[in-house]
């Protein structure tokens, strides 16, 4: 036996009578989590069982919905409500008894929940429009974070991707390979023009990588003139690779320093949209003009374009969800004019003989025409 | 009900009690470049994932069990690193990473199939025979989730929510060591865990950093914890390739030394939402 001397009993009391009531505090609490009754769960009740969900099919309101996930099986589970194959919102690790409680914000629409074990049936959730409900809130500030950092994500990758290409363009240059310099040239204009709106963001780096000849007091001479045009002047009029290999080593490091720069870059939403319609209105500026006397787009001209309207693309596929819930027949006309101008320039390197000339620019400016419509629809400024 | 549950349940409610309302002080904008960086993070992982998923899937069908049995653990670390957003797939969370008692039938359901189940093969048959169709499976479901995630916009509540989420992991399936029961890898996934929160972490921190030092230093200090113990089970110190000792060696001290400043991160790191306006 130990030698501590034993301690007095009044000591000895108040020290049991403390613990008791810290036993008694402490169980109540655990007792309040664990046992509560129906009428102290939270909004709407579901029950797993071993053999999937109680009720199989819940009718909820639009909006907020608390539901409390009572697992009434023998083995921890989680529950998760689906749409389709993506996990909208989930509580993992369930205990056997537990009532849990969980908090959704849900649009219109039917969706399936996860009931205990992957082989249970799944239930069934119907969210109903709510007329009585508020109004769609004003879309927050908040709504546009996912689709700013996805471009960002696109912006960088096709950065890095655009690097590679001028690299690529480098070397055939060096090497005096015209017909590999001429099909690098075509990779690396098009991820350059998906760019076009981002690289835009700096005045620099867009006027060493994308000037044209007639920007400059000696035109095609004049040796301030470098980037793509002056490549092509080079490629396709002159037929050559002479003298080019210092303009395509600028070419590369431009790409590098427009990567490291988009990375950074902060973008305002209303940009998105307006300086894509900006973007067009270059292109339609220069090739769109009705005085010029063409029968139809060489193909740089559609290259050019192609890419434009990839990048277009791009932003409409970030802002769909935003455009769902704001203006749907919007959303429709700018769906309906990529498609008609992506349908119209078909992924090839040939001259445009078969395109029609007034039909492309008469396409491309319906687009710029929808996207400028964007951010008043979704209540933007610049 | 053990006193330690008590404890527990006393101590989350102490700490609900301290924390107050979230605050909000953080511009949306400022969230833009770390949710990017994540799916940066989140699209490296996923190249090597594909990488050690070739391989690892190769080896079963070469029918090389040592091998096999080698790259398990260092393939599905990149797996856990990115969980948060790779469970947003729930077919394929299920198909790839889904554990024998999801199903109704245990390691005799047809429908169970992914690295579970190639551990089964592996560690408990001990053989390669009649694995080669659960690895080409496995194979196309990684490449088919790589290629979801490459098109998916991120939620950024999931991105932020995810710190939390690994940690929770952790706690809940992790110590106990049911996740790799036949391998007794747990070890490596409870890297992979830490690593993927302390990445999120790492990106959010500096626009809490200012306004909440306490905060930071609380959670750096209990990741830095997690480390040290995990560090004492490395194979060799200075080479974080080599891996971990069987879970089977990890001392029932040790289990529960891990158990606190994992509860406390969870705890802490689900706050994060709140601070960050979301």
């Amino acid at each position: 036996m130990s030698q501590s001397p034993a301690p007095s009993p009044r000591l000895l009391k108040l020290g049991v009578l403390a613990a008791t009531v810290a036993m008694l505090a402490a169980l109540g609490l655990f007792a309040l989590t664990l046992d509560a009754r129906d009428r102290t769960d939270a909004g709407t009740r579901l029950v797993v069982t071993a053999e999937g969900c109680r009720p199989e099919t819940l009718n909820v309101p639009a909006g907020d919905t608390t539901f409390t996930i009572v697992n009434a099986s023998d083995r921890a589970i989680e529950w998760e409500i689906l749409d389709g194959v993506m996990v909208l919102e989930e509580r993992e690790n369930i205990a056997p008894g537990l009532h849990q409680p969980l908090t959704a914000r849900l649009a219109p629409g039917d969706y399936t929940m996860t009931c205990g074990l992957l082989s249970n049936p799944r239930g069934t959730l119907h969210v109903t429009a709510n007329d009585e409900a508020a109004p769609v809130a004003r879309l927050a500030r908040q709504d546009f974070i996912g689709a700013l950092a996805e471009y960002k994500v696109y912006l960088t990758l096709q950065g890095r991707r655009l690097t590679d290409a001028a690299d690529t363009l480098h070397q055939a240059i060096a090497a005096g390979d015209l017909g590999s310099a001429r099909a690098a040239y075509r990779r690396a204009r098009l991820i350059d023009q998906r760019l076009a709106m981002a690289t835009g963001l700096f005045s620099d780096l867009d006027q060493r990588l994308n000037a044209r000849a007639s920007d400059f007091a000696r035109r095609e001479n004049d040796p301030q003139f470098v980037g793509f045009q002056r490549l092509a002047h080079s490629l396709f009029t002159a037929g050559s690779t002479e003298g080019l290999a210092p303009v395509a080593a600028q070419l590369g490091e431009d790409a590098r320093t427009l990567t490291t720069r988009l990375r950074q870059a902060s973008i305002p939403p209303a940009r998105l949209a307006d300086g894509s319609a900006r973007a067009l209105q270059v292109w339609l500026d220069h090739s769109g003009d009705p005085g010029a006397d063409q029968s139809a787009l060489d193909a740089r001209e559609r290259l050019d374009l192609r890419g434009l309207t990839q990048g277009a693309d791009k932003i409409v596929a970030l802002l769909d969800p935003l455009l769902k819930r704001r203006a749907p027949p919007l959303r429709q006309r700018l769906h309906d004019a990529l498609d008609t101008l992506e349908k119209a320039l078909p992924d090839s390197t040939t001259a445009g003989d078969g395109a029609d000339r007034d039909a492309l620019v008469a396409d491309t400016r319906a687009l710029a025409d929808t996207l400028q419509e964007l951010n008043p629809a979704l209540a933007l400024n610049g | 009900m053990s006193s330690r549950s008590l404890l527990i349940a006393a101590a989350a409610f102490g700490l609900m009690a301290l924390q107050g309302p979230a605050r909000a002080d953080v511009e949306p904008e400022a969230l833009v470049e770390p949710v990017a960086e994540y799916k940066l993070y989140v699209l490296d992982n996923l190249d090597a994932f594909v990488g050690h998923t070739r391989d690892f899937t190769r080896a079963i069908e070469a029918g090389e069990l040592e091998r096999a049995q080698s790259l398990y653990a260092p393939t599905r670390v990149y797996y856990e690193r990115i969980e948060p957003v790779a469970e947003l797939f729930a077919d394929l969370d299920a198909s790839i990473d889904a554990r024998e008692d999801d199903y109704e039938k245990g390691v005799d359901d047809p429908d169970f199939t992914g690295f579970h189940r190639l551990e089964y093969g592996l560690f408990k048959q001990q053989t390669t025979d009649g694995l080669a169709p659960y690895a080409r499976r496995l194979m196309s479901d990684v490449k088919d989730l790589e290629s979801r995630v490459q098109g998916l916009t991120f939620p950024p509540a999931k991105v932020v929510g995810g710190a939390a989420a690994l940690m929770e992991e952790v706690a809940a399936t992790k110590v106990s060591g049911e996740e790799d029961r036949y391998s007794h890898t747990d070890l490596w996934d409870f890297q992979g865990n830490v690593d993927g929160s302390q990445k999120i972490f790492a990106l959010f921190k500096p626009l809490i950093a200012e306004e909440d030092p306490a905060f930071v230093e609380r959670v750096e200090d209990n990741f830095a914890a997690v480390e040290a113990t995990l560090a004492h089970y490395r194979l060799a110190a200075n080479d974080p390739e080599a891996g971990f000792v069987s879970y089977e060696k990890v001392s029932d001290k040790d289990r529960r030394a891990l158990v606190g400043p994992v509860t406390v991160l969870a705890e802490d790191l689900s706050t994060l939402r709140g601070k960050l306006g979301l």
